[in-house]
């Protein structure tokens, strides 16, 4: 596995939680502003449409009086017919914005001028002139400018047209009906108009700028494009000729609106060839000419702004979190240099080199508390060292002696077999296993005037050295004692009270003693406290012996020990034991108990004694199964044989 | 590099030769042919003729010109300034019953393409409604039509002579109008009127399919030069063909010849144009061949003029119309 540092750790968690900090504010950042920039923007437009309206209204509005006040003067008899083309001249030269302007008299409105009259002044150059308008060829009655006004008795604004005398210049004509009193009815008796040139539409148009590529157009009541970035539609094409061309619905239906003179902010339902994304639209009328004016922008550019900020913001983030890596790994690598150095101390401590120079730390921070650990550590340790060899040497010398002690103590004992290769009425096997060097079970076998077997088996209280010495006194002090007494209630009564005498350390041991006459098969025995042995008897019945009535001895100097006799037949066998083996514990504190002792004789009532011991220590390790063993087994069996 | 020289000398003394050769080989018989109107696709056969050579491999030179509001076609004729012209049935018949001596050389139109068109929103569905009502129709011509269909329904309405614009109509000055189909019909779509909001009445549903456009000359040019004016028919027949079979190029040729004549343009209206006057130009039900005029018109035209103006034809079909084609 690849070994990561700290600081790499560190950097990964900090680097991960920055970045989610960042993700977070950054979206809700860019929602925001999203939203901010839109609504700017809405603003923005319908601004710059309402003011292209007003800067054309200023053209426009201001134009319109002119023929209103003259039309006005007409109907109250104000202008004599003869005055008319001096008073006409005086408008031009009062009104730069005006090209032309006729009044124009319905058919044989004056007896005495035939079927047309209409004075009409006109700009050319720098000069005015004048000119009667109405011929067979030029029938103006019938000419919008004028026939419009009068059916709908309303003034008008004429769709723009080029010019065709004055150098392609495009215009339009506000007409304005007038009327006089005739047989006492208002009348209409003529036209008003004036001419104004549109070239500085161009100029107003042309500077209505959105975004990249945003645009400012505007249509005739008809819809015609009378301005557009594009010249080639012009005067050309109306809205409704490029929705059909483009096949785009939707531009039709919002020229619809435009040329009813709505105003409307919205998402242009239409695709345009000059962009190919979505597309904004404001439109608004323009309440004299009821022209209307349309400014559009991509909806792309709107927010292109906030993309560049995007890249940028990304990018600074991008470069912070790198900085913030760099330093942060160089300020742990910086903090933490020392740890790899206490690591590299610690090792050589480890190996035993206490005298290890640790790294010098000047800062009064966690890191001079490791150190000072470690210092008081590479002390403490120097000084254990010291105390544990010696210590050592003591317990090795201990040990050494406890050796010597469990050879000699286990030498005590007899432990070869079969003992008595001469004395074929007897077969003996037994095993003790101390559970520490030296142990306080025992147990010892001898011939007694040739004929008497002689058995016993002991548990002293405690364990360890102690026990082991009590152990040897009592073997000892058996052998004696036996050597003059073949009563067992004797010898365990004379082993009591020789126990008894200064047993300060109040020790004592269980301890069952029995003598069987290998002539007759009788058993006699006395049992100080110790488990109870089990009989087997030939035919396959095995028990234990009754539970005893007397203390362990050692306990009470003057206690007066009894015996009990079972008579035994050949084949019978005697299996004896300490609480080692049916108190034997695993790892769940569960003994091994009675019910399983009995069990393992029950299943080999057959087997020699040596068979049956070792299975019975099969089972005890089974059940144990590798839990420290805490108590000295001892088992023993006797076999009488035939 | 210096030999080089006397070759190239002689090379382009070569292409002159040639040149010149061809200059005189160029000096074909010329026609010129006056159209009734200013240049839009209602012609687009005539100017793809032209444009393609096909009267040129017809041997014959063809100058197209336009009237202007001075100056009318039939002035043109008269004079001597147009060799042949483009003219409707009803008002060349006209101009023969006073005395100018045309005939027909050919009938390009086959159908009336005169329309009454009103709004809807003004309660007109049905002729009828037409009753009373301001009715726009063409100061210049074109009116007997018309005139004649409500005059023989007995529809009487206030007639508006207007000018070539449909504004008086879109301003509601009037409740309804007469329009070409070709032309007026679809400005007032161009206007932003949908077609659905337009109820519409064509003459030709009501008896009064009359053809239009047909080729008019002297009858003496007929006389004098009815060979070139066979091959100029033929020539132009193929043409029409041709921008029937290529329409965006017949366009575009429309669109151009507009341009040098400092019209505005509008290809969406003129595939509109060119698509109606092809329309016009099949036979339908009728039982007449490209290019041909067929008698019932003749007489039925003839009928209509004399009604409006109490005149009728004092000359017959064969002294109108001189077939040209075999």
């Amino acid at each position: 596995m690849k070994k990561r540092t700290l600081s790499a750790h560190i950097i990964r968690n900090v680097l991960l939680f920055c970045a989610g900090l960042f993700l977070v504010t950054f979206s809700i950042y860019y929602y925001f502003i999203r939203n901010t920039i839109k609504e700017t923007t809405r603003e923005n437009a319908i601004f710059l449409a309402d003011n292209t309206v007003n800067r054309i209204e200023q053209v426009l509005s201001p134009a319109e009086k002119v023929p209103e006040i003259v039309a006005k003067m007409l109907e109250s008899s104000f202008l004599a017919n003869d005055s008319l083309l001096p008073f006409l001249k005086s408008i031009l030269q009062n009104n730069k914005n005006i090209y032309g302007s006729t009044i124009a008299f319905e058919p044989d409105f004056f007896a005495d001028k035939g079927l047309y009259y209409a004075p009409y002044v006109f700009r050319k150059g720098n000069s005015i002139c004048s000119t009667m308008l109405g011929n067979q060829d030029y029938e103006y009655f019938w000419m919008d400018w004028y026939q419009i006004p009068k059916m709908t008795n309303a003034s008008y604004w004429s769709e723009p047209y080029y010019d065709e005398g004055g150098g392609n210049i495009l215009m339009t004509t506000y007409s304005v009906p007038f009327y006089t009193m005739k047989e006492g009815k208002r009348t209409f008796s003529g036209i008003v108009t004036i001419d104004i040139s549109l070239d500085w539409l161009t100029e107003i148009m042309s500077s209505v700028k959105i975004f990249k590529t945003g645009y400012a157009f505007l249509l005739s009541r008809n819809g015609v494009i009378i301005s557009h970035p594009k010249k080639d539609y012009v005067m050309n094409q109306s809205i409704f000729t490029i929705a059909k061309e483009n096949n785009q619905p939707g531009m039709r239906t919002i020229g619809r609106e435009m040329i009813l003179g709505k105003s409307n902010f919205i998402s242009a339902d239409f695709k345009s060839k000059w962009h190919s994304g979505k597309l904004w639209i404001i439109y608004r009328g323009l309440p004299s000419s009821h022209w209307s004016i349309g400014v559009i922008y991509p909806d792309n550019e709107m927010f292109a702004s906030l993309h560049k900020i995007n890249i940028l913001l990304v990018f600074l983030i991008i470069a912070g979190l790198s900085l913030l890596s760099f330093f942060t790994v160089k300020i742990i690598n910086k903090l933490t240099a020392p740890l790899k150095k206490f690591a590299d101390s610690a090792r050589l401590i480890a190996a035993g080199n206490f005298d290890v120079q640790l790294p010098e730390i000047k800062t009064e921070d966690e890191m001079k508390e490791l150190h000072n650990s470690f210092s008081f550590m590479q002390k403490e340790l120097s000084e254990y060292i010291v105390n544990l060899k010696d210590t050592t040497a003591a317990k090795e010398k201990i040990e050494s002696e406890l050796r010597i002690a469990r050879e000699i103590q286990m030498a005590m004992i007899p432990h070869i077999f079969p003992p008595f290769p001469d004395l074929p009425q007897v077969d003996v096997f037994a095993i003790l296993k101390s559970a520490k060097e030296v142990g306080g079970d025992l147990y010892d076998f001898f011939v007694i005037d040739g004929n008497k077997f002689c058995f016993a088996i002991g548990d002293v209280s405690g364990k360890g050295v102690p026990a082991s010495l009590f152990m040897a006194v009592t073997r000892t002090l058996v052998r004696s004692i036996s050597d003059k007494e073949v009563s067992p209630a004797v010898i365990v009564s004379t082993l009591n009270k020789s126990l008894s005498l200064n047993n300060e350390s109040s020790m004592f041991v269980t301890f069952f003693l029995g003598v069987l006459n290998l002539e007759t098969g009788e058993l006699r025995y006395s049992n100080a406290g110790h488990n109870p042995p089990v009989i087997i008897r030939k035919e396959g019945t095995a028990v234990m012996f009754e539970k005893t009535k007397f203390i362990p001895v050692g306990l009470f100097e003057d206690f007066e020990y009894g015996e009990l006799t079972l008579q035994l037949g050949h084949g019978d066998k005697i299996f004896l034991y300490t609480d080692g083996v049916n108190e034997a514990e695993n790892a769940d504190n569960k003994l091994f108990g009675d019910d399983n002792l009995m069990g393992i004789i029950s299943g080999n009532v057959n087997a020699s004694p040596r068979d049956l011991i070792h299975k019975m220590e099969e089972a005890v390790a089974s059940h144990v199964d590798g839990y420290t063993q805490s108590d000295d087994i001892t088992m023993m069996t006797i076999f009488f044989n035939e | 590099m210096n030999n080089c020289v006397p070759y190239l000398q002689k090379t382009v003394v070569l292409i002159s030769i040639l040149l010149s050769a061809n200059l005189i080989q160029a000096q074909l018989p010329k026609l010129v042919f006056a159209l009734q109107w200013m240049p839009q696709a209602q012609f687009a056969g005539y100017y793809v003729a032209q444009e393609k050579g096909f009267y040129k491999d017809a041997g014959i030179e063809v100058e197209i010109e336009h009237p202007s509001a001075y100056i009318k076609a039939t002035e043109m004729l008269a004079s001597g300034k147009a060799d042949l012209i483009s003219f409707s049935l009803i008002t060349a018949m006209a101009a023969k019953n006073q005395g100018l001596d045309i005939v027909n050389i050919g009938q390009i139109s086959q159908h009336s393409a005169i329309m009454f068109v009103a709004k809807k929103s003004k309660g007109i569905t049905d002729l009828s409604q037409l009753k009373g009502k301001k009715v726009g129709i063409w100061k210049s011509g074109f009116d007997e039509v018309p005139k004649a269909l409500l005059a023989e329904k007995n529809i009487q309405v206030e007639w508006i002579p207007v000018s070539s614009t449909v504004n008086l109509f879109m301003m509601d000055g009037i409740d309804a109008m007469t329009v070409m189909v070709y032309n007026e019909y679809n400005q007032i779509i161009n206007n932003g009127l949908n077609e659905d909001e337009l109820s519409v009445f064509a003459v030709a549903k009501y008896g009064y399919d009359v053809p239009e456009d047909g080729l008019y000359c002297l009858k003496s040019t007929y006389e004098n030069k009815k060979l070139q004016l066979e091959k100029f028919l033929q020539a132009t027949l193929k043409g029409w063909d041709f921008a029937a079979n290529n329409k965006e190029y017949a366009i575009d040729v429309v669109l151009n010849r507009m341009k040098l004549a400092h019209l505005p343009t509008n290809r969406v209206h003129q595939a509109w144009m060119l698509d109606k006057v092809l329309e016009l130009m099949k036979p339908g039900d009728k039982n007449v061949a490209a290019g041909k005029l067929k008698e019932s018109d003749f007489l039925k035209a003839g009928e209509i003029l004399g009604q409006r103006n109490k005149t009728r034809p004092v000359y017959g079909f064969s002294d109108f119309y001189k077939s040209l084609l075999k």
